[in-house]
């Protein structure tokens, strides 16, 4: 037991180098975003005005507006398809594995690859998906295709591929997580009051797991939104997202043209992650059972 | 509640009641086995309509497998299982007329207690105005109306126990198969929880199959008794017959009030056996047996006494070391020669005869003996 009381000086005390870290590397940097983001005026300078002409002149120009509204459409699309794949995934390794060495082995095969970096992991899909790749390669030994296939690399395909193996397990955790908490006698319970299977899936298990879902969408969903790795080294030059344009205005020096666009990007975010919160309070996961 | 009343299924009304007795349940030679460990050993049960059967024993005895296996939650290696007199065994939990009681009560979290009464009718497609009126209806007669719209998580133990039983009876199943269902209540709940239950079942003429290690239940409500040990029964019948006339040394050490001797016949004359045992020899109704036979035999704690005339030819002598006092009943544990303990009851308040430390010669007449004779009645 703790001898530290709630509200205690020492409990303030002990939250001081964390809320001092928060707001050096989050805080700040996200309220100097914004500021800039509004910097009007020819100079690059904090005397400059506060306008939103940069606001006014993103919104003008389509290219940025499509971009944007692909971004939304390729997060919402990865969504649904590591939400299926991985809900799959989290109800075999937990509902139909029964042997502990099994679900060992799988949770390892699943749980190693992260131990390389994003990015690696990203890069690797490369050689497999190219022109000369291993998939090509394959095709066309076993003659399904005679000549290789281009549309898998430099590809929303291909980035969309990558990007479900790398963010599948984010949807499957959480999933795994609560299917673990649902006591099996709750199945049993209504399979003896006549409920079949799909129903026993669809009135008891899912609505148990939704939390598990959401949460997952949730760490997809920022994860695609921010990933511009993925989508410069298996897209190559061809495919951008909104965070690619953040990349692109910096490199040209137009920090305020980046700076609104990331502005933008977190907004967006933080509005999928308010929307999340109104299906499941995420913050009283494990209180309910 | 007693619109819960039984309906007779078609299926019934096929077989003449006067051919074939009815029966809700019937197990023929049941045998679960997991790995190298069997659970369940050959059981054989015939349960009548609206009977309330307990199935007694120590925990690991098989008799919760028993349960699952009725409910089709587990399917056994070997046997069959008759519900209402049709084969059932490989038909999956959801197409058997039953409804379970589980221990913890198993009461869907995400759900108000309306919705997990609701369940069992919504399964069975009813229109959804008669599942309302039906649910409040039961809600009512269960005194959890007001609780209707509350999660489950937010009740007592007591009040979930309620609506677990209004949840499993609202489908009206042939049999109700209950798992330890009191056994998460508090102690001052449960004698009126097991009252409650005992006058549901015979209002409604269910047949209650009730898994309990605790024969204060067992025999208080069982209409049969079924005492299960290491994955076989021991014994079936009557309370009484049980309680009188334990079938087995385990049946007569599990129950209370027993005192169980081991011994080898050495004589046999006039239905009577001389069974010598490391207490000393003693006499025991019983025939057929020859000297040498290995048996066993048990006298109820109330048919000693200390008054000992000549009737009571089978006599102990034995140092009293502990006296317990239960209102009505007063035990005496008495320490015999080979170390075993003896156990003596009076009744009524009397004033203590035999104090702790005593040494007292007790006796019993041949005809308070039960010997053991292993046939399950």
């Amino acid at each position: 037991m703790s001898t530290i009381r709630v509200r205690s000086a020492a409990s303030y005390w002990l939250a001081v180098p964390a809320a001092v870290w928060m707001l050096g590397v989050v805080v700040v940097p996200i309220v100097l975003l914004g500021w800039v983001s509004l910097w009007g005026g020819r100079s690059f300078s904090p005397a400059s005005p506060l306008t939103f002409d940069n606001y006014s002149r993103f919104f003008a120009n389509k290219t940025y507006l499509q971009l944007a509204l692909s971004t939304v459409t390729h997060t919402a699309m990865l969504m649904a398809v590591t939400g299926m794949v991985g809900y799959a995934i989290a109800y075999f390794m937990t509902m139909k594995v029964r042997h502990p060495a099994w679900r060992l082995v799988l949770f390892l095969a699943f749980v190693v690859p992260f131990w390389t970096s994003t990015l690696i992991r990203g890069i690797a899909w490369v050689p497999f998906l190219g022109v000369n790749g291993v998939i090509n390669q394959a095709l066309m030994f076993t003659g399904a295709t005679r000549s290789p296939i281009e549309a898998f690399l430099y590809s929303r395909f291909g980035i969309g591929l990558a990007q479900v193996s790398l963010y599948t397990m984010m949807a499957a955790g959480p999933v795994i997580y609560m299917l673990n908490n649902i006591a099996p006698q709750l199945r049993e319970a209504a399979m003896t009051l006549k409920a079949p299977p799909r129903v026993v899936f669809w009135r008891i298990v899912f609505p148990l797991t939704l939390p598990g879902v959401v949460i997952g969408q949730v760490l997809v969903f920022l994860n695609v939104m921010a990933d511009f790795a993925t989508v410069a080294t298996v897209g190559g030059n061809k495919h951008a997202m909104l965070p690619n344009l953040v990349l692109l205005f910096y490199e040209g020096s137009q920090h305020r043209a980046a700076s609104v666009v990331a502005v933008l990007l977190m907004a967006c975010m933080l509005i999928g992650v308010i929307a999340a919160m109104k299906v499941v309070d995420i913050r009283r996961l494990g209180t309910e059972r | 509640m007693d619109t819960l009343a039984h309906t007779v299924t078609g299926s019934e009304a096929v077989v003449p009641a006067i051919a074939r007795p009815q029966l809700d349940l019937e197990l023929r030679g049941i045998r679960k086995r997991y790995g190298d460990f069997t659970a369940v050993d050959g059981v054989s049960l015939k349960v009548k309509k609206g009977q309330f059967v307990c199935l007694l024993g120590p925990s690991g005895c098989g008799k919760t497998t028993s349960l699952r296996c009725i409910a089709g939650l587990e399917e056994p290696d070997d046997g069959d299982i008759l519900i209402g007199g049709k084969e059932v065994t490989k038909d999956p939990p959801w197409e058997r007329d039953i409804a379970m009681m589980f221990q913890d009560f198993a009461l869907f979290p995400h759900m108000t207690v309306a919705k997990n009464v609701a369940f069992g009718l919504e399964m069975l497609k009813k229109p959804r105005a008669a599942i309302a009126e039906r649910v409040q209806q039961v809600l009512k007669s269960f005194e959890i109306a007001a609780l209707a719209e509350r999660k489950p998580g937010s009740l007592s133990g007591g009040q979930r126990q309620r609506v677990a039983l209004a949840r499993a009876m609202i489908t009206e199943p042939r049999i109700l198969l209950l798992d330890e269902p009191i056994g998460a209540l508090d102690y001052s709940l449960r004698e009126t929880v097991m009252l409650e239950l005992k006058m549901l079942q015979q209002r409604t003429g269910i047949s209650f199959i009730w898994v309990t290690h605790d024969q204060n239940e067992a025999f208080s409500l069982g209409d049969l008794v079924v005492v299960m040990n290491h994955a076989k029964i021991e014994q079936q019948g009557a309370p009484e017959e049980i309680l009188q006339r334990p079938a087995t040394a385990f049946v007569a050490s599990f129950v209370q009030g027993n005192n169980v001797f081991h011994g080898k016949v050495v004589e046999a004359a006039d239905g009577l056996l001389k069974v010598a045992t490391p207490a000393g020899s003693f006499l025991v109704p019983g025939a057929g047996l020859g000297p040498g036979s290995e048996v066993s035999f048990s006298v109820r704690a109330e048919n000693l006494t200390d008054i000992t005339d000549q009737h009571h030819l089978n006599r102990l002598t034995a140092r009293c070391t502990a006296v317990e006092y239960f209102g009505s009943v007063r035990r005496h544990i008495f320490e015999r020669s080979d170390g075993e303990l003896l156990k003596y009851d009076q009744f009524g308040a009397y004033a203590a005869r035999i104090a702790a430390g005593q040494v007292t010669t007790l006796g019993w007449r041949p005809q308070d003996a039960v010997l053991h004779t292993g046939i399950a009645g």
